[in-house]
């Protein structure tokens, strides 16, 4: 069974105990693992220790690439590929050349930022090892579950599953992978 | 958490550092050779503070509109901001005396004996006597005194409603500032737009743009914004508003700065890069003013406008983008000065220009003028920030029965 485990399922009564008991997993060093309430619960992130998404990177690096890409491109067409005077302004200047790179900034920046989100939360996500789990409807109603997975390497199925009944969780369930 | 002043600062401080800066600039005005100098950077110093005042008028309004929650407690610093426009009408009152007594002194079109550079006299201008409806000494006057009726009347309204709400809680007085605010809101950008027009744009009156007002508003907004953050850490670091704001509040108004930056920048190179694609020296002239002398080498205000391109945008932009630097208050605070005194050098940019030798090129940007700036700032800053401190005293700290308040306080991205 503890080869095709994938983890232990904690469930907490109200999101205060499941506040509280996120803090005492994260505390006991956990990094695999996640909490399912039915609603966001706020300071959440930091009760889980939680960083702050690197998405904010991912967009700047495609704002980056929109600009570069859009002040080398009327470069490239207007100075280099084919060098063409329109109204008497200069072949390349970058006053002309901003609309278009200030566009291909923001498409750029809103397509990393929405990759890079689909990439880091690996949605769309058909199938979860939680779903078998037969109360798990009820983290969309009013109950808050701890998971805990089994490729933690701090991971050990007495020890976990004492430190969740220590937090407080209720009815832990090993979830099958 | 405290909900009134813990102790009140002292406010005269303030009003004698103003009062000393205004004796310095009108001694200023009276030991220059041309006192012209001097008079155009009080005027740069009396619209510094009133687009911080209306960009807080602004600020308390869009809250109210919008509804908004996490600026509830902000709001309140704003609404005592707002006490100063009756003084900054008081502190403008010399401009308008001196456009009756020296017309054409300041605003060269209010007098059309008015010699043009090189050719004829303002009255022989057809490029004035197509805009005498509007740039006469009548419409001036009548404008710049119904701006500031609007804007001491507005901030009056607000004010009242919100202060009472302290003592009654009646959410009745969140709806009527909800529709004080939507009459204000027309009424104040169209104020405001007329007011850059008149008392900047007109310096060179043959210049049109249409973004003028727009540029003003996003100064206005960002002097807000920046005053706000100045605010919010002074009174965190005093203990006022310990327990009361948390990085969220940092954060969200961190990040209205940083959109203003933007659209300030967005607004701004709209206005340069239209002149410039359109090359037509009706319009062109303005930028060469602040870029080249008439034998054709490069001015100072050529390395101003750079330092407002890089300062104005490229700088706050960058230092904004990180969420760190948002939520770190000595980081934001840090910004938020250095914004506001680029606002000031973009005021200098648009007004001092006006200033010009035999040859019609602009005077120089580092000059005996600067110093008056200065004092400028000071004395009408002192005023403004005396009449701050004045009003801060007389309400709960923060609106503590404002029907958002809990929200506020519990504030969370």
């Amino acid at each position: 069974m503890a080869a095709s485990s994938y983890g232990l399922i904690a469930t907490f009564p109200t999101a205060p105990d499941l506040y509280h008991a996120a803090e005492k997993v994260r505390d006991a060093g956990y990094k695999n693992w996640d909490c399912i309430t039915p609603f966001p619960v706020h300071g959440l992130d930091k009760a889980m220790g939680l960083r702050r998404s690197i998405v904010p990177r991912i967009s700047l690096a495609g704002g980056i690439t929109g600009f570069c890409t859009g002040m080398t491109m009327i470069w490239w067409t207007g100075a280099y590929d084919y060098p063409l005077t329109v109204g008497g302004k200069p072949l390349f200047s970058p006053m002309f050349a901003f609309p278009v790179s200030y566009e291909l900034t923001i498409l750029f920046t809103a397509f990393a930022t929405i990759g890079g989100m689909f990439f880091l939360n690996g949605l769309p996500m058909h199938y979860h090892p939680v779903l078998k789990y037969d109360q798990i409807k009820r983290g969309m109603d009013d109950t808050f579950f701890i998971v805990i997975e089994a490729r933690d390497p701090r991971f050990n199925l007495a020890n976990t599953r004492a430190l969740l009944q220590q937090a407080g969780g209720t009815e832990i369930k090993e979830l099958e992978a | 958490m405290s909900t009134t002043p813990a102790t009140a600062p002292v406010p005269q401080k303030a009003l004698f550092v103003g009062l000393a800066g205004l004796a310095l600039t009108a001694l200023g005005v009276a030991v220059s050779a041309d006192r012209h100098g001097p008079v155009l950077a009080y005027l740069v110093g009396v619209s510094y503070w009133t687009a911080i005042a209306i960009g807080m008028l602004l600020m308390v309004m869009i809250h109210h509109i919008v509804d908004a929650s996490w600026s509830v407690v902000l709001r309140r610093q704003w609404e005592h901001g707002l006490s100063a426009f009756k003084w900054l009408f008081i502190l403008f009152l010399p401009l308008l005396v001196l456009a009756w007594v020296k017309p054409g002194f300041v605003w060269p079109w209010m007098d059309l004996m008015h010699p043009m550079h090189g050719h004829g006299t303002v009255g022989s201008d057809v490029l004035y006597l197509k805009k005498a409806a509007f740039l006469n000494l009548h419409m001036f006057t009548g404008m710049t005194l119904a701006f500031f009726a609007i804007w001491v009347w507005l901030s009056a309204r607000l004010r009242k409603a919100s202060f009472a709400q302290d003592a009654d809680g009646s959410a009745a007085w969140t709806s009527m500032n909800r529709k004080s605010s939507a009459f204000g809101l027309p009424l104040a950008a169209l104020s405001l737009t007329f007011a850059a027009i008149y008392w900047m744009k007109s310096l060179e009156y043959h210049w049109f743009s249409t973004m003028y007002g727009v540029w003003f508003f996003a100064n206005c907004v960002r002097g807000a914004l920046c005053s706000g953050v100045v605010i919010m850490v002074w009174l965190y670091r005093r203990g006022d508003f310990k327990g009361i704001l948390n990085s969220n509040h940092f954060h969200s108004i961190g990040q209205l700065m940083l959109a203003f930056t933007v659209f300030w920048a967005y607004v701004t190179f709209s206005q340069y890069f239209l002149i410039w694609n359109a090359n037509v020296p009706e319009e062109t002239f303005w930028y060469n003013l602040r870029e080249l002398n008439h034998d054709g080498s490069t001015n100072q205000w050529w390395y101003v406008g750079l330092a407002l391109l890089f300062g104005h945008f490229v700088v706050p932009f960058l230092a904004l983008l990180s969420y760190r630097f948002k939520v770190t208050h000595h980081i934001i605070r840090r910004i938020a000065f250095w914004v506001l005194a680029v606002i000031l050098l973009d005021l200098c940019y648009n007004i001092l220009p006006a200033l010009k030798d035999e040859h019609g090129d602009s005077l120089n940007f580092f000059s005996l003028n600067l110093l008056w700036v200065i004092t400028s700032v000071i004395g009408v800053g002192g005023v403004c920030i005396w009449a701050y401190l004045r009003s801060f005293p007389t309400t709960k700290l923060i609106p503590i029965r404002d029907p958002r308040i809990s929200e506020c306080l519990t504030h969370h991205e």
